[in-house]
Formats: structure tokens, C-alpha cells, sequence
């Protein structure tokens, strides 16, 4: 079963996955505007929200799953992969959504990326991308550009950035894509094209932190270097193409996506429901589990 | 004679456990019952290897001490196993004659042993079946001294190399012979042979620790498995894939120990019964996510077979070091239930108890099993799983849903959990703490009340007697406290010590944590000396009892770290001490 069959699902109102609880976040926080595309695509997917689980790791992005009417868990920090990866197991049907931030995914919690993808459960995964710590005020993460200046970087970061596009493309992501809050339709038209992607997909969001990061330079970024893939005449079926555009991370914004697996193989879901159905004649009762143990 | 402690050690090629694998199942085929442990140094294959195999015709609950009969296929593998393979004056010793020591001045210290006959087992094994059968030559003159397995260790082989070929087979079977005839024209000085079973042949079970967590947690409904290899707990994993996708679960061999557990709590959460599995290193790593449970009150059994520690530490031998990790490793104020499993029999009901713990009071409960039991082999009487007692998480009823508020305030702490998939069951399951509907908050006053209600939950836990095992004199002035595999010794030395007339009587926690503290001042209050036995540098069950219990200083702890278990006779030894320290004391006011 995929995650939103087209044929039964139909479109919700996206105002009946909002939750009533108000965003900790910052005025002007990009991450108001992921929420929004969010709700949107969720909507336009029109799985109930006590079907969706939602969980998130730890960061201002990871309270993201309480602000809606999901079953939602906000854990801790850079768990969430391993978690939801637990949930989707438990239950394939389950539309499973991660979200979190660039430190949760790619920092304490990069180690589950790869393997994440390598397991390919249907789950979608949200990285807000800002280039900063703002939960704890303003530190250095993973994405900052080398140079950056912050309270623990005070004279300028020395390493380089990851690049989470070339990192989930490397590690044979079968879909990827990348947005903005600025363009709110295309962000939620990218999010509800991952959630349909039958296996796992990654959507990187440049969500500007307007109080500790480089908001200014993220919202130039923005405007004036905002390049739409599908104007560009990319192919998202072409790997090595996506990779090529995917180095331009931290110089250009490269909105769309960058690829989709034509040909999805098998989603570990599906794979797990046929493996239990071929063997389910073999469960024992409970009065003859330890007939192995008979030594005759 | 109606029990037999053998022991034995060789290099890695000579098969020496394999042998005592194929002892223990014809033995255990008979209807003897058994226990088996295994030893061996640290290479991925050859080096040396030991085993030690004790048979009797009543109940065992422990592997024994000095041994009845040692073998040595050379004598630098035996000695590394000294403690292992502790060697008295009642031990015949049978080794190979081609390492040339004269039966007079065997390498032993300060020993001398009953009889020491050395066998040509290598050149017998050239003659009979080829070098690779000195462990058939070593099974035939066991038989032919001992009396065991004449005809179940030929079936036992016939089945386990019937695929390997006719010739291989036969080599085997010949070499055996050739023990049994090479015993017969060397009789023993003092005859031994070992009576007859008195159960019926093939009525008994043979498993280990870890096979019967991994099929308890199936019978106890658990449906997810996450985990990652460790020794010495890999074995439930690995049984698990087998069987659990059967009935319909999933096992996930995660990238790392976090990820193991954290899917386990996905997968919880989701509303599955799920389990982890590992070992004290793999233990510290998933620290964090045990907490996570803790607060958003998620059920979920951790089974911890502890080894030697810190670190790497001693990774295949047997430590009882990983109980103040196991109750105090949370960070902020979490209780976890803490159970102690004391056989590989009492694996099976213990580990069903912790997913029963887990569910009813919606908590991570740890299983601290430890090496010995959970990969020694031992003969267990049959009994019937469905007959377990079974409990599930206590989900919301229609009308609950109406107006749900997941973490709501009752009586009993406990709140009804829905979970993914349950219309109007929709929460925030959180890290961060959360008011009855789940929503976070800050603020202190609904931190405090959590807390109680967390707590509050598990009060009927440290009401359980039923957790506890007492034997003995019940008015005894002698008592032993100990738990997991050293209680086996102890129920042993309890025996041994009654039949000379001592009383004395034992408590064995199967609950760790939270501390009883009713019973144990029960089981104290009549005692005027006694001991927590446990293998462990600190004495870890002691401090944690003189933590919550008022222990007189009459109670000692006899604590000894891993690699080197006790010996039932070294407690017997202690409560004899004990005795006459008592007699001394009753005299003293008197002759003043």
C-alpha cells in the first residue's frame, strides 16, 4: 500500500491540520512559512491527520510536529530518523514525516542519514537549513559557510560546510529536492511531490534565522540568486546532473527538484509486509514455541 | 554418583567444545539434567577453548565447582582457564600423553588430584577416525570410565555429521569406540560411574539465556526488535530474525546502538510491543533515548546481558557490574524497573514479567541479564508459555477519546495511550516536559506533578513478593542475599550448607529496582550474620541496598568482579566461618 493512494485519498482542508498551539518561533522565522507549504501539502494529500506521524528531533524547526493535529514526537536531538524509522516499521500505512534542522540532521544526527536512505522506508524528510544554531542562540552548524563569525566561532569557522545535497544524492537518495519559504506554492508543491515519492525523499528548506543567522545575506540569497530548476531545463531523472547542480549549494539557491528515481525499487514497507505474509504459516502457538528446544 | 562436573580445554582445532556440546545433548537426551558453559580467548577462531559440562540427575542451578573430571589436551591451554577449571583432590585428571608430563608432577598448584591418567588421545585419534577426532576419542573414554552417553552421544553424532558423509561419520563413530575400549582395558583406581537418569528420556529441553529471552519476548507479544550486534547479547537478535518475522514482526539491525533503541521507541509509540537488546557499552550509548521513554511514558524492554566492564572490559566473561548503570544511569529523576533474570529457565518467565511491567505501567523496563546465563546451555523441565500471564498497554476507550488528553491525571498514575493510526487519540508524544494534553511546558509546578505521577505509577512494583525467592530455614540467624547467575550458586551452597546441618536461608531478587525495602527488612530482621553474594569489584547490590534498607553491619558483602565466578564450596566455607564466629560470640558474655 503506498502512503496516499490517489483513489481514496481526497483533498482536506488544510486548516484541520493546524494545530491550536502557538509557534515558539521568531517573527519573520522562515520556519512560519515551511509550516504553511506543509499544512498545504497535507492537505492536498488528504490522508487524516491521526494517520500521519510526524516526529522531529531537537532545534526552533523540530517543534515544527506540535503545531500540528498529527500524532506528533518531538524527541531528542538528532533522533529522529531512527525513531520514525521505528514508527514506519511498526506500521507501513502510516504516512511518516521527519522534520528538523541542519544540526539535528547533519550534525549530532548525521550518522542516520545514510542509513536512512540505504533502509528506504516511504518517510519524507524536512531539513530546515539555516546555518545556524538559534535554538541555543546563535552557534556555529554544520552548513555555516567557512569564515562564519559566531559566539563560538568567534574568529571565523575553519571548516568547511556540509553539503546536504551532494550527501543524501551520494548516498543514493531517490529523491531530492530543495526549497524556499519565499516561494510558499512551490515549497508546498515540493513537499506534497516527496510525500508522494513511494520511498524516501529529502527536502531541504533554506529557512533563514532572522535573529541569529545571516538573515540579510540569506534573504539576497534569496531573491536575487533563487534559480528554478525547471527554468534551467534540468532533468530530475538524471543523477550525475543533480549532482553537478547540487555543488552550487551555499553560492546558488537551486529551487525544485533535483531528482527522483524514475524507476522507485521496492520500499522496505512493502518488502517487510511480504516477507511477514510468506512466513506468517509458519508462526507457532505460544504452547509450541519451545518444541525447538526438545533434544530427543 | 549422581552428578558429574567435567571440564575441558585444548586449542581452538581440537573441538574441545563442540565435544561438550555433543555431550550435553546426548546427556540431556537421556534425561540427565545438564548445564554447559563455554571459555575462550580472545582470537576469532582457533586459540585456546574450554567448556565445562556438570550433569546430575536432580535440578542444577549452577555450572559446579572443583571439577569430577578435567581434561587437558595440552596443559598451557588448561592453566589459562584456572578459575574456569578449579581442580581438586576428588578430580580425575585425563590428558595427553604426547605433552610428556609424568602423572606425578602434573602443572598443578598445591593440588593433588585423585587420579591423573595419560591418554594417547591424538595418536589413538591418528589410528581411529583421523587427527580431526581427538574430541571423539576424549567423548568415548568419558563414557567408558563414566557411564554416560554410550549410545545417545553415536546418535547425537550420527544426526549432527550425517551430512558431511558416510566417511567422516564412521571416522567419528570409530574414534568414539576407541575411547570406550581404550577405558575399558585402563580401568580407574576407584571406579565412578554416573547413576541412571531419573527423568524420562527426552523429556527435557535444552537452551540458552538468550534463545529463551528472544522466544519469551515472542510469547509475550513483542513485535519490533531493534538492535545492534553486541556480545554477548547478539544470540536474541539473531534468534529474533529468525523467528519473529513469523508472526508477524520486524527485526532492524540499526546503523548503531541509538538508532537501535530509538526505533524500538518508534515502534512502541506506533503501539507495537518492542524490544532492545545489548550489552553495557551498548548500554551507556542508548542511555539518553531510555530517558526519552521515561517522560513520554512509552513501554519498552531493554535487555542489558552484562559482561565484564568499563569499556570493552572482559566482553566474553560473566560481571554483575552494570546494576548501578541499570537503575541510576538516567539523567534527571527517572525510575526504570530494574529485573534480574537467575537461570536460563527463569530467562523465559522474567523476560515475559518485563514486557508485562512495561506495558502495564507504560515505562523502559531493563532486563540485566548476564553472560553465563544468557550463553550457557542448560536442561530445562518443559512447561507451557501460553500458560504466562499476558498484559497489553491500556488504550483508550470510545468515550476516553472524546476528550483525550494522553498523559491525563489519575489514582493509579497511569493514563490510557493511543497511538498512530486511533482517531481522536492525536498527541504530542515529547522530550520536553508537557501537560496532560502533551503540549510542552516550562513550568515548574507541572514538572513536579509529572514527576509524581511517573513515580506514582510504579508504587505497586515494590509491593511485588512474588519477585522474590526465599528458601531455607525462615528463622535462619545465616542469610544470603544474591541475585542473577551467582544466586545459582548460592542456592546450591544453601543445600550443601543445610546438609551439614547449618541454617541459614537465601533471598533472591528477580526485581532489582525499585528496592523492596519491605522485604528485604523482613528477610534481615532475623539474621545475626550473613552476605550479599555477587560478581562485582564494589559489591553493587549491597551499596544499593544499604542505600534504601537499613542492612545491619552483621551483613557483609562477598563481591568478586567477572572472569572469576564463585564456587558453591567457597560460600559453603564462609557460612561455616560464620557458625563458629556466632558460637564464639553467644560465649563471650559468660566466661567474664
Amino acid at each position: 500500500m503506498s502512503t496516499c493512494p490517489p483513489e481514496t485519498c481526497v483533498p482536506i482542508d488544510p486548516k484541520a491540520f493546524k494545530s491550536d498551539l502557538k509557534p515558539i518561533w521568531c517573527p519573520g522565522c522562515g520556519d512560519y512559512g515551511v509550516l504553511a507549504a506543509l499544512l498545504r501539502a497535507l492537505g492536498a494529500i488528504g490522508r487524516p491527520a491521526h494517520e500521519v506521524a510526524f516526529v522531529s528531533g531537537i532545534g526552533c524547526s523540530s517543534r515544527i510536529p506540535g503545531y500540528t493535529t498529527a500524532y506528533g514526537f518531538n524527541s531528542v536531538h538528532g533522533r529522529a530518523l531512527p525513531i520514525a524509522q521505528g514508527i514506519k516499521a511498526a506500521n507501513p500505512d502510516l504516512l511518516v514525516l521527519v522534520a528538523g534542522g541542519d544540526g539535528d540532521g547533519f550534525s549530532i544526527g548525521g550518522g542516520h542519514v545514510p542509513h536512512a536512505i540505504r533502509r528506504n522506508q516511504d518517510i519524507t524528510y524536512i531539513v530546515m537549513d539555516n546555518q545556524i544554531y538559534g535554538l541555543t542562540k546563535g552557534q556555529l552548524s554544520p552548513t555555516s559557510r567557512t569564515g562564519t563569525k559566531t559566539v563560538t566561532s568567534t574568529w571565523g569557522s575553519l571548516e568547511l560546510p556540509v553539503n546536504p545535497l551532494m550527501t543524501v544524492l551520494g548516498y543514493g537518495c531517490g529523491f531530492v529536492a530543495q526549497g524556499t519559504p519565499s516561494d510558499p506554492a512551490g515549497l508546498a508543491a515540493l513537499i506534497e511531490e516527496a510525500i508522494r515519492y513511494p520511498g524516501f525523499a529529502f527536502v531541504n528548506v533554506q529557512s533563514p534565522c532572522v535573529t541569529f543567522g545571516n538573515a540579510e545575506w540569506q534573504a539576497a540569497q534569496h531573491k536575487a540568486a533563487m534559480k528554478k530548476l525547471s527554468d534551467l531545463g534540468h532533468d530530475p531523472s538524471n543523477r550525475i546532473a543533480a549532482m553537478d547542480l547540487a555543488q552550487h549549494y551555499g553560492a546558488d539557491l537551486h529551487v525544485g527538484v533535483f531528482y527522483r528515481n524514475p524507476e522507485p525499487p521496492p520500499t522496505y514497507g512493502r518488502q517487510l509486509r511480504e516477507r511477514q505474509a510468506a512466513l506468517a504459516d509458519q508462526a507457532k502457538p505460544a504452547a509450541q514455541l519451545l518444541d525447538a528446544f526438545r533434544v530427543v | 554418583m549422581d552428578n558429574l562436573v567435567i571440564g575441558m580445554a585444548g586449542s581452538g582445532g581440537d573441538g574441545i567444545v563442540s565435544a561438550g556440546e555433543s555431550l550435553i545433548s546426548s546427556a540431556v537426551a537421556d534425561g540427565y539434567f545438564a548445564i554447559m558453559t563455554k571459555s575462550f580467548g580472545s582470537q576469532i577462531r582457533g586459540g585456546e577453548s574450554s567448556c565445562r559440562v556438570r550433569l546430575s540427575t536432580k535440578p542444577l542451578h549452577n555450572p559446579g565447582g572443583t571439577l569430577d573430571v578435567a581434561v587437558a589436551l595440552n596443559w598451557e591451554d588448561f592453566l589459562r582457564f584456572g578459575a574456569e577449571l578449579p581442580v581438586g583432590g576428588r578430580t580425575v585428571v585425563i590428558y595427553e600423553a604426547r605433552t610428556g608430563v609424568q602423572p606425578g608432577h602434573l602443572p598443578l598448584e598445591g593440588i593433588a588430584p585423585a587420579e591423573a591418567i595419560a591418554v594417547p588421545i591424538a595418536e589413538l585419534a591418528k589410528a581411529n577416525g583421523g587427527d580431526r577426532s581427538k574430541n571423539m576419542v576424549v567423548l568415548g573414554l568419558i563414557a567408558g570410565w563414566f557411564g554416560i552417553g554410550r549410545e545417545s552421544v553415536i546418535a547425537g553424532v550420527r544426526r549432527k555429521l550425517g551430512k558431511k558423509g558416510a566417511e567422516v561419520m564412521e571416522g567419528a563413530c570409530k574414534a568414539f569406540a576407541c575411547g570406550i575400549d581404550w577405558a575399558a582395558a585402563h580401568p580407574l583406581a576407584h571406579p565412578r560411574v554416573m547413576d541412571a537418569p531419573l527423568h524420562p528420556a527426552g523429556s527435557l529441553l535444552l537452551a540458552d539465556g538468550n534463545d529463551f529471552c528472544a522466544i519469551a519476548a515472542i510469547a509475550a507479544g513483542c513485535r519490533f526488535f531493534g538492535g545492534y550486534p553486541i556480545t554477548p547479547s547478539t544470540e536474541i537478535m539473531q534468534r529474533l530474525d529468525r523467528e519473529l518475522w513469523k508472526h508477524g514482526g520486524v527485526v532492524l539491525q540499526a546503523e548503531d546502538e541509538i538508532a537501535g533503541v530509538g526505533a524500538a521507541v518508534g515502534a512502541s509509540y506506533a503501539g507495537t510491543k518492542s524490544m532492545t537488546a545489548t550489552s553495557g557499552p551498548g548500554m551507556s550509548l542508548k542511555t539518553e533515548i531510555l530517558g526519552l521513554a521515561t517522560i513520554a511514558e512509552l513501554p519498552l524492554v531493554v535487555v542489558n546481558v552484562q559482561r565484564g566492564g568499563p569499556s570493552t572490559g572482559l566482553p566474553t566473561k560473566s560481571e554483575q557490574a552494570d546494576l548501578f548503570q541499570a537503575c541510576f544511569s538516567a539523567h534527571g529523576d527517572a525510575l526504570r524497573p530494574v529485573l534480574a533474570p537467575t537461570s536460563v529457565a527463569d530467562t523465559f518467565p522474567t523476560t515475559v514479567e518485563a514486557f508485562n511491567l512495561a506495558e502495564r505501567y507504560q515505562t523502559p523496563v531493563v532486563l540485566l541479564s548476564d553472560q553465563e546465563i544468557a550463553q550457557r546451555k542448560e536442561a530445562v523441565i518443559p512447561f507451557d508459555p501460553a500458560a504466562l500471564p499476558v498484559e497489553s498497554r491500556r488504550k483508550p476507550s470510545e468515550r476516553e477519546l472524546d476528550d483525550y488528553k494522553r498523559f491525563r491525571f489519575t489514582d493509579s498514575g497511569i493514563s490510557p495511550i493511543s497511538h498512530p493510526g486511533m482517531a481522536g487519540g492525536s498527541y504530542l508524544a515529547a522530550g520536553i516536559e508537557h501537560n496532560e494534553a502533551g503540549d510542552p511546558t516550562s513550568s515548574g509546578q507541572l514538572h513536579e506533578r509529572m514527576l509524581d505521577k511517573r513515580f506514582r505509577k510504579l508504587e505497586p512494583l515494590r509491593k511485588r513478593r512474588d519477585l522474590f525467592v526465599i528458601e531455607g530455614d525462615a528463622h535462619a540467624p545465616l542469610g544470603m542475599i544474591s541475585w542473577g547467575s551467582t544466586a545459582g550458586v548460592c542456592r546450591e551452597a544453601l543445600a550443601l550448607a543445610e546438609a551439614e546441618g547449618i541454617r541459614v536461608k537465601l533471598l533472591v531478587p528477580r526485581l532489582i529496582f525499585p528496592v523492596a525495602e519491605e522485604v528485604y527488612h523482613e528477610f534481615l530482621v532475623t539474621l545475626r550474620a550473613g552476605m550479599v553474594v555477587e560478581q562485582s569489584y564494589q559489591g553493587q547490590l549491597y551499596r544499593l541496598l544499604r542505600m534504601y534498607v537499613d542492612v545491619p553491619p552483621e551483613i557483609e558483602s562477598m563481591a568478586r568482579p567477572g572472569g572469576n565466578p564463585f564456587l558453591p564450596e567457597e560460600i559453603v566455607a564462609r557460612l561455616r566461618t560464620y557458625t563458629l564466629a556466632l558460637q564464639r560470640r553467644h560465649t563471650r558474655p559468660f566466661p567474664e
